[in-house]
């Protein structure tokens, strides 16, 4: 009964905050229920029969969360999620405002930041972990923190809980190996897009543009990889103290890509048409299959659940406007930038793009991660290139740097779309890679609306 | 055939924490867009700073990078003073401008000894100094604007040899204390601003490239480039609020 009436005072709340454009309308709801009932996420997480499942990590949260859900529903299961990424203690009470009482298993996407205290209120059945990657420096200015932090949450983790966690992440890996965590990889052909890194020569940048500064988590020296899937993630060992990382118990071999549509992976001895492109989905896949089979559901069930996955909220949104296709994808760090801008400069579909950069609080305010992005790769796309965002001046610079001055630079979201629609051919497709918040801008001047499709509501 | 304008980027495995990558890319293109033949030369733990370098670049690491970073810094200390001696410009930003200094205490204690290419001291301040900054700097005889960003826990105090590189009109600067900004001794240069600093401040970069050209053009003024784009993003970011 109390219940009921807190997930009425919620759902008002909801409906405000809509309705005043603060947000996806997710979060404030629950950030109320729990000043109200600090008990209520315990409890709720308490009744679920199945238990619930927590993934977090710097990349993919949503999509894999998305994934494991569709896993779970195809299997006949009543889910409880905060699905639209509203990822903060707020949002996450909120996946139980919007479920019927009679949720089966949850699945809760749940900030680094607050992962730890989370996980002590939940107590979750699984814990899973996607990745460590350098984000928002102004809210997390090192890595290794965010590994700590995590680790943290492991370790509240209940006795019989189950840990699970990207092997292919060194810094992940290390921090939690002797945790015993059950790992995922991803194995690719070596021209599978990993990033060369070369010493670097006239007219070369002496670095890969996307990897982030790779040392070892016990010594400190600099780790040698001898298998790369995307930036920081693969097989890597230290020459200083020998440690080294290992495959996963569950992988997914990437057996062809096709751009931003499509790959072909084999999982767990199934072959998968996944939907998605991109490296980082086939991450996203496999640890929604490692948790599916964790949880007792069979790979090849939890494979057919995936072949049928649509991404609501996930890094890419295909959107017509003015009987144009909009491809609409999120960047926030130079890895994710990395695999994006692989998957445009793969799709000939792609007539004109639009790189739409902003500097709000939830985007981080120091953008000065753009120039670690691989923009070198976006520029020898011999399609129009547009510069929007809040930031689009600096953006312009950065592509300027990258070999291309822009065609256009414009901070208004409907005049910068229109801009890259005029320049694209009738038939090609407007890929629109943006920052959190210049994503929202792009969707309320495009449809009116400014719901969360995207990871991480940082509200 | 040898190049005119050799730029060092030390440590770029380990330092490069806020897009450092864009100040070797900008002082690179910047050079070359003149004409000019530029190698940029990787140089991390163990190997050595090539002579005859025009620019040694170090950035910013986290702190344990910086720590394990100690035993390879002390042994380079005689080669980059040896290089600053023949003219080379060794410029620090942020992590990197603290290794220039003489030491650096850090939350719990320890003191690690710096370069000491320039006089200077870090001690780790309760609390990071995080947001955007606005200053005028001046560098050998030029007045200019400079914006960027700045993010990080030390506090540097300069002693009476160094020079603050600018005065700060909005941000923390050295130590969010006294105003100051950076510090420069001779051909050594230091700032925390990030961004990174050089794309959006042409006129820093460029004072950075005629001193280390100087050897191939006998100081001679560079020739101008066409500067539209990092001019708007530079009086862009002079309209931001910290
Ligand atoms: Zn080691």
């Amino acid at each position: 009964m109390i219940d009921a009436a807190l997930a009425a005072v919620g759902g008002a709340a909801g409906a405000f905050s809509r309705f005043a454009h603060l947000g996806s309308g997710t979060s404030l709801p629950g950030r109320l229920v729990n000043r109200i009932d600090p008990g209520f996420l315990a409890r709720r997480a308490a009744s679920l029969d199945q238990g619930a499942v927590i993934v977090s990590g710097t990349n993919g949260k949503t999509t894999t969360a998305s994934m494991l859900r569709s896993i779970l529903q195809a299997q006949g299961l009543a889910v409880a999620a905060n699905t639209s990424g509203a990822n903060l203690p707020g949002g996450v009470v909120s996946a139980f405002l919007g479920a019927r009482q009679g949720a089966d298993v949850g699945v809760l996407e749940v900030d680094e930041g607050v992962l730890p205290s989370v996980v002590a209120e939940v107590l979750p059945r699984l814990l899973v972990l996607t990745n460590v990657f350098r984000d928002q420096l102004d809210r997390f200015p090192e890595p290794e923190g965010v590994a700590a932090r995590l680790r943290i949450a492991a370790e509240r983790l209940p006795a019989d809980s189950i840990l699970v966690a990207n092997a292919d992440d060194p810094l992940l890996w290390a921090s939690l190996e002797d945790l015993g965590p059950v790992g995922f990889s991803v194995l690719a052909p070596p021209d599978g897009g990993a990033t060369p890194r070369g010493r670097g020569g006239a007219g070369a940048p002496a670095i890969a543009a996307d990897a982030e500064p790779e040392s070892c988590l016990r010594c400190g020296t600099g780790l040698v990889f001898t298998r790369r899937t995307m930036a920081g993630l693969g097989s890597a060992h230290c020459e200083g103290c020998g440690w080294t990382s290992t495959i996963g118990r569950y992988v997914a071999r990437l057996v062809s890509r096709a751009g931003l549509e499509a790959s072909v992976l084999e999982l767990c001895e199934e072959l998968l048409t996944l939907p998605l492109g991109g490296i980082h989905n086939a991450y996203n896949a496999v640890a929604a299959v490692a948790v599916a089979a964790e949880l007792g559901i069979a790979p090849h069930r939890a494979t057919s659940a995936l072949e049928m996955f649509h991404p609501r909220f996930g890094r890419a949104e295909e959107l017509l406007f003015d009987d144009r296709q909009l491809w609409l994808a999120l960047i926030k760090n130079p890895a994710g930038a990395g695999t994006v801008i692989r998957d445009v400069c793969t799709d000939r579909r792609v007539g004109a793009v639009v790189v739409a950069i902003s500097d709000n609080d939830a985007d981080g305010r120091d953008v000065s991660w753009i120039w670690d992005a691989d923009f070198e790769r976006l520029v020898q796309l011999e399609a129009p290139i547009v510069a929007g965002g809040t930031r689009a001046a600096e953006t312009a610079v950065r592509l300027k740097y990258a070999g291309r001055i822009p065609d256009v630079v414009e901070t208004d979201p409907l005049a910068a779309v229109r801009a890259a629609i005029i320049s694209c051919p009738p038939d090609g497709v407007i890929a629109i890679l943006a920052t959190y918040t210049a994503m929202l801008d792009v969707r309320e001047a495009l449809v009116g609306d400014r719901s969360t499709r995207v990871e991480d509501d940082i509200a | 055939m040898g190049a005119d304008l050799v730029i060092v980027h030390l440590y770029p495995d380990l330092l490069r924490t806020y897009g450092d990558r864009g100040n070797v890319l900008a002082l690179q293109r910047r050079a070359e867009w003149r004409g000019f033949r530029v190698d940029v030369v990787a140089v991390s733990r163990g190997e050595r700073v090539p002579r005859g370098a025009g620019v040694v670049l170090l950035g910013g690491g986290t702190d344990r990078v910086q720590e394990a970073l100690g035993p390879d810094l002390r042994d380079r200390g005689p080669e980059l003073a040896e290089a600053v001696g023949e003219g080379t410009v060794v410029l620090g930003v942020c992590g990197g401008y603290q290794f220039l200094g003489n030491l650096y205490v850090s939350a719990d204690g320890v003191s690690t000894e710096g370069l000491g290419l320039i006089e200077a001291e870090t001690r780790a301040g309760k609390g990071r100094l995080v947001g955007r900054v606005g200053a005028t700097a001046e560098l050998w005889g030029n007045r200019f604007d400079l914006v960027g960003f700045e993010n990080h826990g030390g506090r540097t105090t300069l002693g009476p040899g160094a020079r603050p590189l600018a005065r700060v009109r909005m941000g923390g600067g050295n130590n969010g204390l006294d105003g100051s900004e950076g510090a420069v001794r001779g051909s050594v240069v230091g700032t925390y601003l990030h961004g990174p600093v050089f794309p959006l401040n042409p006129q820093f970069a460029d004072g950075i490239l005629k001193r280390a050209l100087s050897p191939v053009t006998g100081g001679d003024d560079l020739q101008s480039l066409d500067d539209g784009p990092e001019e708007r993003a530079h009086e862009h970011a002079r309209t931001l609020h910290r």
